[in-house]
């Protein structure tokens, strides 16, 4: 299967129930808004944690719909996250997303060791985007959660990406592992890992998708530059995922992508029990609504 | 292509042009059998330099005939070093063997930096030939001899001289094994890293023509059967051409076990060279020595 649009997403939605999504600390515009707009669109079915009369005051100056709309009063921004993590724990939602509350207090609920979110696997940010010039989405990871992954974070990285991308449909990913060079170079480390985890993908011991490394970003999403360096990858030119080197790379990439590609863009947090939905304030109305629908698209 | 150690030694004989064997200390009777062998067989031309009268006696003891020698007497083993070294730098001579003298001696003057034989920046390796009636093809494998704990350039070096090695004996595509304990691929161990890394190093084009996979253990490399049996997608696919071993500790019982278990006889020598350098351990057969020096003459490329 091939997605070439975000909104592509949705027909993996169609005969599905609607995924139920828990919002911590609602009272906040953005995420609220968000929130509401997909659940008129039947994308996701919202809970609404936190301050009830903020919420509905916020909710009327959107113009949105609050009928049928379940909200919890907890005006206590901690306490709206530890509710939160702990309905997605007990299998009462199936997608937890941020509202006004700061991205470390809710990780701290979500890493919680007996009622947080934990499935062993790394926590790691997963985006995906729809580029004009490229001709499918391309995911991108980790521009966002992990500084410096190390050979076993990057494997632990690809696989939460992998896996999300077969639940998308997509069976055998092509990974790019992105370096500044096609070539093993000693001295760049990420070009060392590209070719182990490229072994390891061989070996079977990394599965369900297609890894080659180190590509230059150039050969990983253009077959005729690979092609003018002579290099024979399965992967080159038609890459599905784009594994980072470091965050640096990746927020630099994400960044150029929508800012001076003007690509779509929707991420998720993967790895824990369900998807969560980080948004930042930066992100546009329509990546939020997107990955709102992404995270519907990859929940259980 | 050359298949076999004896399809070798015929190839390099009766040439018009043979090449010239300089021997360093050679009153020595198992040097001195190897090339007076190689010598009847019109496969080389043999400059001894060592003890005249030794040589002479050793000699008439093994029956040896001596007019296939050209003996030019030294004094000590360091002159016959520095002589004989001096002899193929200046290409009066081809091909370097060593006699009695001592192997750290013979090295240091093969390594020196003004005077020796190294090439620019060269690893100094050790590439055998090994023919063995149980494998359908010939063997090479490396590093028997010198490089103990070869890091990753030392390694790709290696693997350089063994699809070298190949090539000359017409293998335009060899399959290089990199041996470890296991397939699988883990960072706990360097060099299962290094050959993920030299894998893709090849598949880049930064390693000569060759199809390498790694780590593969013994089996995998040289058994299609047991490629069958455990599934593992490799392109050595149980047909390898070349061994490259983790360690000369691994390397070298690997070797002696298969010329003293599988009847396997062997042709090796010094990578690394501007000449070919013949080097072998007194406990070689016989046929091994002459195949040494076959090898030389194979790689000299003077009878190419």
């Amino acid at each position: 299967m091939t997605l070439r649009k975000l909104s592509d997403l949705k027909i993996l939605l169609e005969n599905k129930p609607v995924k139920r999504l828990v919002l911590a600390a609602a009272h906040d515009t953005q995420s609220l808004g968000a929130v509401l707009k997909a659940a008129a669109n039947h994308i996701i079915q919202p809970i609404l944690i936190g301050d009830e009369e903020e919420i509905k005051k916020l909710a009327g100056e959107g113009n949105h719909d609050l009928n049928g709309i379940r909200i919890i009063n907890e005006p206590n921004i901690e306490k709206t996250s530890e509710m939160a993590v702990k309905m997605v724990h007990n299998r009462e939602a199936d997608v937890l997303m941020k509202g006004k509350v700061g991205t470390s207090t809710l990780l701290k609920h979500i890493l919680n060791k007996s009622w947080g979110l934990r499935t062993g696997h790394l926590l790691s940010h997963f985006a995906i985007f729809e580029v004009k010039t490229y001709h499918k989405l391309i995911a991108v990871t980790d521009v966002a959660m992990n500084i410096a992954p190390n050979l076993k974070d990057k494997i632990s990285i690809i696989n939460n990406s992998v896996n999300c991308l077969n639940i998308l449909g997509i069976d055998m990913p092509k990974v790019a592992v992105l370096g500044a060079v096609e070539m093993v170079n000693e001295s760049m480390q990420a070009t060392m890992d590209a070719a182990l985890l490229s072994k390891m993908n061989q070996r079977e011991q990394i599965k369900n998708c297609i890894i080659d490394g180190p590509l230059a970003f150039d050969n990983a999403i253009s077959l005729e530059s690979a092609i003018h360096k002579g290099i024979k990858s399965e992967v080159a030119g038609d890459t599905d995922l784009l594994l980072m080197p470091d965050i640096e790379v990746g927020n630099v990439l994400y960044k150029s992508l929508v800012f001076f590609a003007r690509a779509k863009v929707a991420s998720v947090i993967l790895g824990a029990a369900a998807p969560i939905v980080l948004t930042s304030r930066s992100d546009s109305e329509q990546a939020k609504y997107d990955s709102l629908l992404l995270a519907a698209a990859t929940a259980k | 292509m050359i298949k076999s150690l004896e399809q070798l030694a015929e190839l390099v004989k009766d040439k018009k042009d043979k090449p010239k064997l300089a021997v360093t200390w050679a009153q020595d009777e198992n040097t001195l059998g190897a090339v007076e062998k190689a010598a009847r067989a019109n496969m080389v031309d043999a400059y001894l330099y060592g003890d005249r009268a030794r040589i002479e006696s050793i000699s008439s003891k093994l029956g040896l005939d001596i007019d296939l020698f050209k003996i030019q007497h030294v004094d000590n083993e360091l002159e016959a070093a520095k002589e004989t070294v001096r002899l193929v730098k200046s290409g009066e001579a081809d091909i370097l063997m060593k006699g009695l003298i001592g192997t750290d001696k013979f090295l240091k003057s093969v390594l020196d930096k003004e005077r020796g034989l190294m090439k620019p920046k060269a690893v100094l390796s050790y590439v055998c030939a090994v023919d063995v009636p149980d494998y359908h093809k010939l063997l090479f494998i490396t590093d028997t001899a010198v490089l103990p704990f070869p890091d990753l350039d030392q390694k790709v070096a290696m693997a350089e001289y063994a699809i070298e090695m190949a090539g000359r004996f017409g293998i335009k595509k060899p399959k290089v094994a990199l041996i470890g304990a296991s397939e699988k691929m883990t960072k706990h161990f360097q060099n299962a890293v290094d050959y993920a890394i030299m894998c893709k190093m090849a598949e880049r084009g930064q390693i000569s023509l060759c199809t390498m996979d790694g780590p593969l253990d013994i089996f995998l490399a040289c058994d299609k059967k047991s490629v069958e049996i455990k599934g593992v997608d490799t392109p050595v696919g149980g047909d390898a051409d070349i061994l490259l071993f983790p360690t000369l500790e691994s390397c070298n019982p690997f070797y002696k076990g298969l010329m003293l278990f599988g009847r396997g006889e062997l042709a090796g020598m010094l990578m690394g060279t501007e000449v070919p350098v013949v080097l072998m351990s007194r406990s070689e057969s016989e046929k091994s020595k002459f195949y040494c020096i076959a090898l030389s003459c194979l790689m000299a490329g003077k009878n190419n």
